[in-house]
C-alpha cells in the first residue's frame, strides 16, 4: 500500500489518524489543519476542479498570518494604487505559485470576494494583480484570503504596477507584431511588383504599389525599428562601432533608397526587404529578452523576503504595527511566533530558534542566544523574540544579496567583452568593405554599385557574431537558475569548465549538520530498545543534534517522562525515568572515566554501563553521487576540514575519498589550495561559504552550498542555492554545453560571413537573399543556444547505486 | 482593374484596425498570462462568478 499523503500539498501524511478534509462529498485525508481549510475552503468555492487541472503540488497551507497591519495608511500609500475611479489597484508576488492550476485557483477564488473588481495572475512572473473597492473590502481581507489558499502573499510596491519587465516585454511584443503585420503586407505588394517585372505592368499601377509599400514600411522603420535607431546612435555618440550600427544603416539606406527609386521611377524598390529584416532582428531580440527576464525572477525571489510590517515596541511599553521602512537604528522590535525579522538585529530576548532557509537553505531552525545576530527574512519558529534594530533598508544583509545577484546579471563575463570587441572591428571592416565594394563597382558598372554594397552590408551583419556569446550566456544563466544554481561572477561558467580538483568542506558540505545513529549497542541485561527509550526520555525537549538522531532511532517513544532533569555542562544529561537515575552522554561523563576520542554516547545507571549509542553525521543525500561522477570524470577530490580526524576519516572513508586532511585552519587551507594550483591543477573549493570564506576567495573556482547569510561577504562565483550538492555535477554540465555552444555559435558565424562577404560583393547574392542569410544565421544561433538544456540534460543511463561508491577506486 | 484602388485601402484600414485592437489587447493584459486561459474550458461550472454578476446588476 502506497504511503498517505496529504490530498491538498502531497507532503506525507504523520500520526495514525489523520485529519479528513470533505472536498467532492468525499472524505480526504489532509496533513495540517491549515491544509483541511484550504481544502474545504476551495470546495465550498465550487473549485474542486483544481484538483484535477493542477500539475503541480501547492505549497503546504499554513495558518493563516494577521494582515491587520497592512490596512495602515502609511503602508497602504507605498503599496496600493488609488485609481481614479476610486478603485485600489496592488500587485502581488505570490510563493507557492507554480502552475497554471494555481492561477486558475486564485483568479476563479478572488473573484468570488465581494468588491474584486479584476484579478490577473501571471505564472511566469508569480504575480497577481488585485484591482478592488476599498470601501467594500479591506487589503488585509484578500490578503489572509490569498494565504487562506496556501500561498504567501507579498505586496510589490507601486512601482511594480507600472513594472519595467512587463513594460519592456509590452513593447517589444507590439513591435513585433507591428513589423510582421507590415511586413506580410509589403510583401503581398512586392509580389506584385516582381509579377508586373515578369509580366509587364503599367507604370502608373507599379509606381501606386510602390506607394502603397513605402506607405506600410513606414510603421516598421520608424516604430518597430526605433531601437536600431536608439542604439545607433548611442554607439555613434560614444565613438564606437557595436552591433546596432549596421543594422540602422542597413535598415535607413534600404528605405532612403527606396524612396529615392520610387520618386525617381527606377528599376527596383526593397521595401519588402527592409521590413522583413526588421522583423526578423526583432524576433531574435524578443527571444532572447525573454530567456533574460526569466533570469531576473531570481531577483524577485529573493525580494519576495523582504518582510514590509513590524512590531515596535515604544518607549511606553505598548506594542505598534509599523512598516518596515519606518524603523530606525535603535528600535526595538517584537517579532512573533512564525513572523519574519524585518531588519538585522541583536536580539535582546534570551534565546529564540530561527529558520534562516529562505536565506542560506539550511533546513535546521538555529538557536540564537541573547546578543547574537539575526538576520532580516529569517523566521522566528519559536516567538515572540525581542530584538534591536541595527542595520536597516539597503545596509541589510538580505538587501546585500538582493543587489549581489542583480549585479551578477548586469556584469559581463570576459567572453562576451571579447566577443563585443571583436564585433566592433568587425563592424568597421565591414562598412570598409561595403565602401570598396561600392567604390569599385562605380567604376566598373555603377548599376550594380548600390545593390551589390548594399548585399555585402546585410549579408555580412556581424548579428550572428555578436550574438554567439551572449545568447549562450543568457541561456545558460537561465538554465542555471531554474535549477536553483546561481553564476554570481561573471568568469563563473568558463572557470567552472575549466575546474579539475575539487575540494570539500565538510560540514555543511559533504555532510547536514544533523547526525543519525548508526548502533546502539546493549552494554548490560536491559535490551537495546529499552535503553533507547529511556534515552529519548531524558532527552525529551532538546533539539540538539544527538537528541534529533536518537528521537528518530526510537521507533516506540515511551510514554514516560524523565524527572528532575539536569544538565551539565560540556558533559550530558541527568535525570530520574520510573525512579531511576540515570546519566546519558560522553563516555568521560556518564561512567566518571577516563575520556576517549570517540563520538559514542553511553547510558549508564548507577552500577554502570547499559548502553552505547553510536552516531554519525549524515550524509548530505546526493553527496555520494555526486563525488562518484566528479571521480569518474577524472577530476581530483579532497577534503579539507577543521573538524577532528576522526569524523573527517569516516567520511572520508564513507563517501571514497582518498585524500583528507583534518583540523585544518584557515592558513593552512590557503597554503594547500595555492600549492595545489602551482602543481597546475585548476582548483574549485566547494564550501558552505560561512566558515571557510578564505578558502573561497583563494581559489580558481569558489562554489557556495546552500549560500548561507554570509553570502553576500564570501566570494562565491557559484551558489548552489537549492542546498542540493548534486546541483554540482548539474553546473558542470550546463557550463560544458555552454562552452560547446558557444563554439558552434561562433564558428557558424565566422564560416558564414567569411562564405558571404565575397559572393555578395562580386554581386551574386541579391539584396533580398542577403537578408534572408543574415537573419536565418542570426536564429541559427539563437536556436542553437536555446539547445542548452537539452544538452546539459543528466545522462540517461541509470546511476550506480550510492552504496557502491566505496567501493570504486580511490583517485590518485 | 479599378477596383484594386479601392479594396486596397479598404485592405489597409483592415490591417490599421487589427493592430489597434492588437495594442489594446496587450495593454489589458490580455498577453500577460498565455497559460491560465487554456485551462478555463475544462471547468465544468456553467454560471458566471458572483462578482460579474453583481457588476451586470448593477
Amino acid at each position: 500500500m502506497p504511503a498517505l499523503t496529504c490530498f491538498h500539498c502531497g507532503e506525507p501524511l504523520a500520526g495514525d489518524a489523520p485529519l479528513v478534509a470533505r472536498v467532492g462529498a468525499l472524505d480526504h485525508p489532509v496533513c495540517c489543519i491549515g491544509c483541511r481549510a484550504a481544502a474545504e475552503w476551495i470546495d465550498s468555492l465550487g473549485l474542486q476542479d483544481y484538483y484535477r487541472l493542477r500539475d503541480a503540488l501547492p505549497p503546504r497551507a499554513s495558518a493563516i498570518g494577521d494582515y491587520s497591519a497592512w490596512d495602515r495608511s502609511q503602508l497602504q500609500r507605498m503599496y496600493v494604487h488609488q485609481r481614479g475611479d476610486g478603485d485600489a489597484e496592488a500587485c502581488f508576488l505570490l510563493e507557492g505559485l507554480r502552475c497554471s492550476a494555481c492561477s486558475w485557483l486564485i483568479e476563479r477564488a478572488m473573484s468570488r470576494m465581494p468588491g474584486v473588481r479584476e484579478t490577473g495572475v501571471s505564472v511566469p512572473g508569480k504575480r497577481v494583480r488585485i484591482v478592488w473597492q476599498p470601501q467594500r473590502v479591506s487589503l488585509s481581507a484578500l490578503l489572509g484570503a490569498i494565504a487562506q489558499l496556501g500561498y504567501v502573499p507579498h505586496p510589490l510596491d507601486r512601482q511594480s504596477l507600472s513594472d519595467v519587465v512587463e513594460r519592456e516585454q509590452r513593447a517589444a511584443l507590439k513591435r513585433l507584431v507591428v513589423a510582421g503585420l507590415g511586413m506580410m503586407q509589403a510583401m503581398m505588394f512586392a509580389i506584385v511588383l516582381y509579377a508586373g517585372a515578369l509580366e509587364g505592368i503599367e507604370t502608373s499601377t507599379r509606381d501606386f504599389f510602390r506607394w502603397i509599400g513605402l506607405l506600410v514600411t513606414i510603421p516598421v522603420v520608424f516604430y518597430s525599428a526605433r531601437p536600431f535607431f536608439d542604439g545607433a546612435w548611442r554607439e555613434l555618440r560614444a565613438h564606437r562601432a557595436g552591433m546596432d550600427t549596421p543594422v540602422a544603416f542597413a535598415v535607413a539606406l534600404v528605405f532612403v533608397a527606396s524612396i529615392v527609386e520610387t520618386l525617381r521611377g527606377g528599376a527596383q524598390v526593397y521595401f519588402d526587404s527592409a521590413s522583413m529584416f526588421v522583423f526578423l532582428l526583432l524576433g531574435g531580440r524578443y527571444l532572447e529578452m525573454r530567456a533574460r527576464h526569466r533570469a531576473t525572477d531570481v531577483v524577485d525571489a529573493l525580494a519576495r523576503l523582504q518582510p514590509a510590517v513590524a512590531q515596535r515596541l515604544g518607549a511606553d511599553g505598548v506594542l505598534e504595527n509599523v512598516g518596515v521602512h519606518e524603523l530606525q537604528i535603535g528600535d526595538c522590535v517584537v517579532v512573533g511566533d512564525g513572523a519574519i525579522v524585518p531588519a538585522d538585529g541583536e536580539l535582546t530576548s534570551a534565546q529564540c530558534r530561527v529558520d534562516e532557509s529562505l536565506l542560506s537553505g539550511e533546513s535546521k531552525a538555529l538557536v540564537r542566544h541573547c546578543g547574537e545576530q539575526l538576520i532580516a527574512g529569517s523566521i522566528v519558529v519559536d516567538g515572540p523574540a525581542q530584538m534591536r534594530v541595527v542595520r536597516i533598508g539597503a545596509d541589510t544583509t538580505l538587501s546585500a544579496i538582493v543587489r549581489l545577484v542583480g549585479r551578477a546579471q548586469q556584469q559581463r563575463p570576459r567572453w562576451s567583452r571579447l566577443g563585443e570587441r571583436a564585433a566592433g572591428w568587425f563592424v568597421s571592416a565591414l562598412l570598409l568593405a561595403t565602401a570598396a565594394t561600392a567604390g569599385t563597382w562605380l567604376v566598373i558598372d555603377p548599376s550594380r554599385a548600390f545593390a551589390a554594397s548594399l548585399a555585402v552590408l546585410v549579408v555580412a551583419c556581424p548579428c550572428a557574431f555578436a550574438l554567439a556569446v551572449p545568447a549562450a550566456l543568457a541561456r545558460s544563466l537561465t538554465v542555471l537558475a531554474q535549477r536553483g544554481i546561481l553564476g554570481l561572477t561573471p568568469n563563473a561558467i568558463e572557470r567552472l569548465v575549466r575546474a579539475n580538483y575539487f575540494v570539500f568542506d565538510k560540514t555543511g558540505t559533504l555532510s547536514e549538520r544533523s547526525l543519525e545513529l548508526v548502533a546502539t549497542q546493549a552494554l548490560a541485561q536491559t535490551p537495546a530498545e529499552a535503553c533507547l527509550r529511556i534515552a529519548v526520555c531524558l532527552e525529551a525537549g532538546n533539539t540538539h543534534p544527538i537528541a534529533n538522531a536518537l528521537r528518530a532511532a526510537a521507533l516506540h517513544p515511551g510514554t514516560a517522562t524523565a524527572q528532575n532533569v539536569r544538565r551539565i555542562d560540556g558533559g550530558g544529561i541527568e535525570g530520574e525515568v520510573d525512579g531511576e537515575r540515570y546519566r546519558l552522554g560522553r563516555p568521560g561523563f556518564a561512567l566518571a572515566s577516563r575520556t576517549e576520542d570517540s563520538d559514542s554516547i553511553v547510558l549508564a545507571d548507577r552500577t554502570g554501563a547499559l548502553a552505547r549509542f553510536e552516531p554519525r553525521e549524515t550524509l548530505r543525500e546526493d553527496a555520494a553521487a555526486t563525488i562518484d561522477e566528479l571521480s569518474a570524470a577524472g577530476a581530483g577530490i579532497e577534503i579539507l576540514s577543521g573538524d577532528s580526524p576522526v569524523r573527517v576519516a569516516a567520511i572520508a572513508a564513507r563517501l571514497g575519498i582518498g585524500r583528507f586532511e583534518a583540523r585544518v585552519s584557515p592558513e593552512r587551507k590557503l597554503a594547500r589550495l595555492a600549492e595545489l594550483r602551482a602543481g597546475g591543477a585548476n582548483v574549485a573549493v566547494v564550501g558552505d561559504g560561512v566558515n571557510d570564506a578564505p578558502a573561497l576567495a583563494g581559489a580558481d573556482l569558489a562554489v557556495a552550498v546552500g549560500g548561507g547569510a554570509e553570502l553576500a561577504k564570501s566570494s562565491a562565483d557559484i551558489v548552489l542555492a537549492g542546498d542540493r550538492l548534486g546541483a554540482l555535477l548539474e553546473a558542470r554540465r550546463v557550463a560544458r554545453a555552454t562552452l560547446r555552444i558557444m563554439r558552434q555559435n561562433l564558428a557558424w558565424s565566422v564560416v558564414y560571413n567569411a562564405a558571404s562577404v565575397p559572393l555578395a560583393a562580386v554581386g551574386w547574392i541579391p539584396p533580398w537573399l542577403a537578408v534572408i542569410g543574415m537573419s536565418l544565421s542570426s536564429l541559427a544561433v539563437i536556436v542553437n543556444s536555446l539547445r542548452i538544456r537539452a544538452v546539459a540534460a543528466p545522462p540517461a543511463a541509470p546511476r550506480k547505486p550510492a552504496g557502491a561508491s566505496t567501493l570504486t577506486a580511490v583517485p590518485a | 482593374m479599378n477596383i484594386i484602388f479601392v479594396l486596397i485601402p479598404l485592405s489597409l484600414v483592415l490591417v490599421a484596425l487589427a493592430g489597434w485592437a492588437f495594442f489594446w489587447s496587450v495593454n489589458h493584459s490580455q498577453f500577460d498570462d498565455l497559460d491560465t486561459p487554456a485551462l478555463i474550458p475544462l471547468s465544468d461550472e456553467i454560471s458566471s462568478s458572483p462578482a460579474d454578476a453583481e457588476s451586470k446588476a448593477q
